[in-house]
């Protein structure tokens, strides 16, 4: 469409158009509205399609100064630093029109006229702006979803990347000189054979399909790519070169690994629980009733139920009667209050049998203070282990009673042997001596009472009399003890009493209560060869899970008597073997070795535990534990 | 008639002993344990040693050792009423090893007592 192109001329007297009429005809064949004008401006022509512009008939303008749109579109021209001939895109109205301005020069006259024609380009332009658009829309889209596209031209094996490909590769947009070679820099040495058969494929006309392949910016990063690509064809439907997209995976590359770490984490630690030669079950108690999550091999084995199956019952899965009554409510209680617990209870197998279980609890928190809805359950069947005890028990009773048999026999023949050898000779002498067969029946009663001494000791060593034990205050049993015994101790032995249990009840023996307290404090005096001080000590104490299960009692109040010395001590073979009976190092005579084998078969049968602790030259320290009554109403203070 | 060592930690087993020891014409110095015992055998001249076993401070086993290791062989009687923590069958061989004589069990009778002194002291 271009315009009539008129060769710059020298004037002459005759011309194309040397009258009006046919510079008129001129412009009215021009597919643009169009007018001329002469050198004064103004206006010798006009056609048709110039009349929406000169808003007025053509006719009408004829012979007026030029105006309107038209006077603007000369104005440019004119200013167009003196070009004759120019030709410019102009807006006017709801259009956009290609405005030529040339020259017409007329030969007849030697004044030059100017036509001014407006191609409508309205249509091309609204055409322009929509590839425009939707160009700004592909560049938006792919910058959005992190996607860079390129074009791969086979011919010149030259390649055309979208901006956001320079994002990806962390170049500026005049910062990469394209070419496979400079490429070739960006590819992770170990993905370079890859990279190769990626870009080898495309040439050959293949598409590709989440190619995938590492490069490394400029910074020293490492970003994954992929590559997705088809072939594009030209107007002959023959194929000229390969289109792709390109896209940062890096992050989502991350997860994936960081996935698969995770399941393999969980792989071992499941194969590692399921190794463990502990029932180990997960509890979940977030819902109405406690549910098992999890159980490995051994609780399985144990139980003979598989997870899912322990899943229907929950807990009363494993007890003998659904709902009642047994050491599982123990278990039930820590789920209810988030505290650990161990308890050796009755486990109920799927096919029915009841072994002895040690169960042990333990809450497993977010965060400190939270209450706990996830437990973890060990499970041992403890019921070997018992009979096994039972039998090194039996054993350890047999050599005790071997101990007790060999103790008795020494102490017995010992005071027998006066009493025989006395009691022959006192006949020689009863009539010659009196006073001498008076002495010899002193040493034959003496010898006689110990050895009845001795028997009782053996018997409640033995506990074969079982006293009867009754509710009473503790504290003030233990007082009245004491006050009966300061009167027998040595004169040099100081009595420190620190008494503070309060009301504090237990299940005891009056009598019981003195023979412990004598025992412990005729211990002390002789630890201190009866110069010193004896600390008797009474109080409520709590017990945590480590003290406890030192002493093997359950955790929590117990009441404490304890009696200390500052005396002599003992070595720890010494104190390995204080419970034995007979045990002594003491002169004989001066003690039997049976003072604390007694407290302890005492204490034991309190339901409560005994412990010595001793250091050689620093003193010796002993400790009852005695539980609380279960009522804490005493009989009486003290009988 | 001879003059015996008595070694022993029980007051009325020595008191017995000694008794049935004088009363047959023996005369009798006592000790309450095994160190005592060496005091005594160095101030006097013995003709035979009566000791207890089982004693605080030195028994009669150690006792022993200390006497014959000085090549002392003064006849020895053994009284024994069994150890407390051993079997009363382990202290005669025990006390054989160690050069007793003569081993007697508590309780015993006079006559077994005064037989085994005279046994003790016969070459």
């Amino acid at each position: 469409m271009g315009p009539l192109i008129t060769k710059p001329q020298t004037p002459s007297s005759s011309s194309p158009f040397d009258d009006r009429v046919s510079a008129a005809r001129f412009i009215e064949a021009l597919p643009a509205a169009a007018i001329i004008v002469d050198e004064g401006g103004d206006v010798v022509a006009a056609n048709a399609r110039a009349e929406d512009i000169l808003g007025c008939a053509a006719a009408a303008a004829i012979g007026r100064p030029v105006d309107g749109a038209f006077k603007l579109f000369l104005d440019r021209a004119i200013r167009a630093a003196g070009v004759e001939q120019t030709n410019f895109v102009q807006p006017f109205g709801v259009g956009w029109y290609m405005i030529y301005c040339f020259p017409l020069q007329s030969g007849a006259v030697s004044e030059t006229w100017r036509v001014i024609a407006a191609f409508d380009i309205t249509a091309m332009k609204h055409a322009e702006f929509e590839i425009r658009e939707s160009e700004a829309r592909l560049e938006e889209a792919t910058r959005i979803a992190q996607l860079g596209t390129y074009k791969i031209f086979w011919q010149t094996a030259s390649v055309q990347w979208s901006p956001h490909m320079y994002v990806i590769h962390g170049v500026s947009l005049d910062g990469f000189r394209h070419g496979v070679d400079n490429y070739r820099n960006f590819v992770h040495p170990e993905d370079r054979e890859t990279f190769e058969r990626i870009f080898s494929d495309q040439l050959d006309g293949k598409a590709l399909r989440a190619a995938e392949y590492r490069i490394i910016r400029g910074d020293g990063s490492v970003r994954w790519l992929r590559l997705d690509a088809r072939v594009l064809f030209d107007a002959d439907g023959e194929p000229y070169a390969s289109f792709g997209t390109c896209q940062d995976v890096t992050e989502g590359k991350q997860r994936e690994q960081e996935l698969k770490q995770l399941l393999r984490r969980n792989a071992i630690l499941y194969e590692a629980l399921d190794a463990s030669p502990i029932g180990v079950a997960v509890v979940t108690t977030d819902r109405a009733r406690p549910e098992f999550f999890y159980a490995n091999a051994e609780f399985e084995r144990l139980t003979g139920y598989n997870t899912s199956s322990l899943s229907d019952n929950g807990i009363d899965s494993l007890r003998a009667h659904p709902g009642g009554a047994d050491g599982w409510d123990g278990v039930l209680r820590t789920f209810a209050t988030s505290v650990s617990g161990a308890f050796e209870l009755a486990c109920t197998r799927k096919d029915g049998a009841i072994f002895l279980a040690q169960v042990e609890v333990a809450p497993v928190r977010d965060y400190p203070g939270r209450e706990a809805t996830v437990f973890v359950l060990n499970l041992r069947d403890i019921t070997l282990d018992r009979q096994r005890a039972g039998q090194i028990l039996q054993s350890q009773k047999m050599e005790a009673l071997g101990q007790l048999s060999g103790g008795v026999a020494h102490e017995i023949n010992n005071l027998l042997q006066p009493i025989l050898a006395l009691s022959d000779l006192g006949q020689d002498f009863a009539d010659t001596d009196p006073a001498k067969v008076r002495k010899y029946f002193e040493v034959i009663a003496s010898s006689a009472r110990k050895a009845r001494d001795v028997v009782r000791q053996v018997l409640t060593f033995a506990r074969r009399d079982t006293p009867q034990l009754a509710a009473h205050n503790i504290a003030g049993l233990v007082a009245e003890a004491l006050n009966l015994l300061q009167s027998g101790l040595p004169p040099g032995i100081v009595l420190q009493q620190d008494l503070h249990a309060g009301e504090a009840i237990a299940l005891v023996n009056p009598t019981q209560v003195s023979q412990v307290v004598l025992n412990l404090v005729a211990n002390a005096a002789d630890a201190m060869n009866g110069k010193g001080t004896v600390a008797v000590k009474l109080a409520e104490v709590d017990l945590d899970a480590t003290r406890a299960s030192a002493l093997t009692v359950a955790p929590g109040r117990w009441i404490e008597l304890s009696v200390a010395d500052g005396g002599c001590g003992m070595d720890s073979y010494t104190l390995s073997r204080i419970f034995e009976p007979f045990y002594t190092t003491k002169v004989a005579g001066k003690g039997t070795g049976l003072g604390l084998s007694v407290v302890y078969s005492i204490v034991a049968g309190w339901g409560g535990a005994l412990k010595v602790e001793s250091e050689v030259d620093q003193g010796t320290k002993a400790m009852i534990y005695n539980p609380f009554a279960p009522s804490q109403h005493a009989t009486s203070s003290s009988d | 008639m001879a003059h015996i060592l008595l070694v022993e930690d029980s007051p009325e087993v020595s008191l017995s002993v000694r008794e049935i020891l004088t009363a047959a014409g023996h005369s009798v110095e006592d000790a309450a344990s095994g160190k005592e015992a060496l005091v005594r055998l160095k101030g006097s001249r013995f003709d035979a040693i009566v000791s207890d076993i089982w004693m605080p401070e030195m028994d009669g086993i150690a006792l022993l050792k200390e006497i014959r290791g000085a090549g002392n062989n003064i006849p020895v009687v053994v009284i024994s009423g069994g150890a407390p923590n051993a079997p009363l069958t382990y202290t005669a061989p025990l006390a054989a090893t160690f050069g007793a004589n003569v081993v007697v069990y508590k309780p015993f009778e006079r006559a077994e007592l005064l037989k085994a002194i005279n046994t003790a002291l016969s070459p």
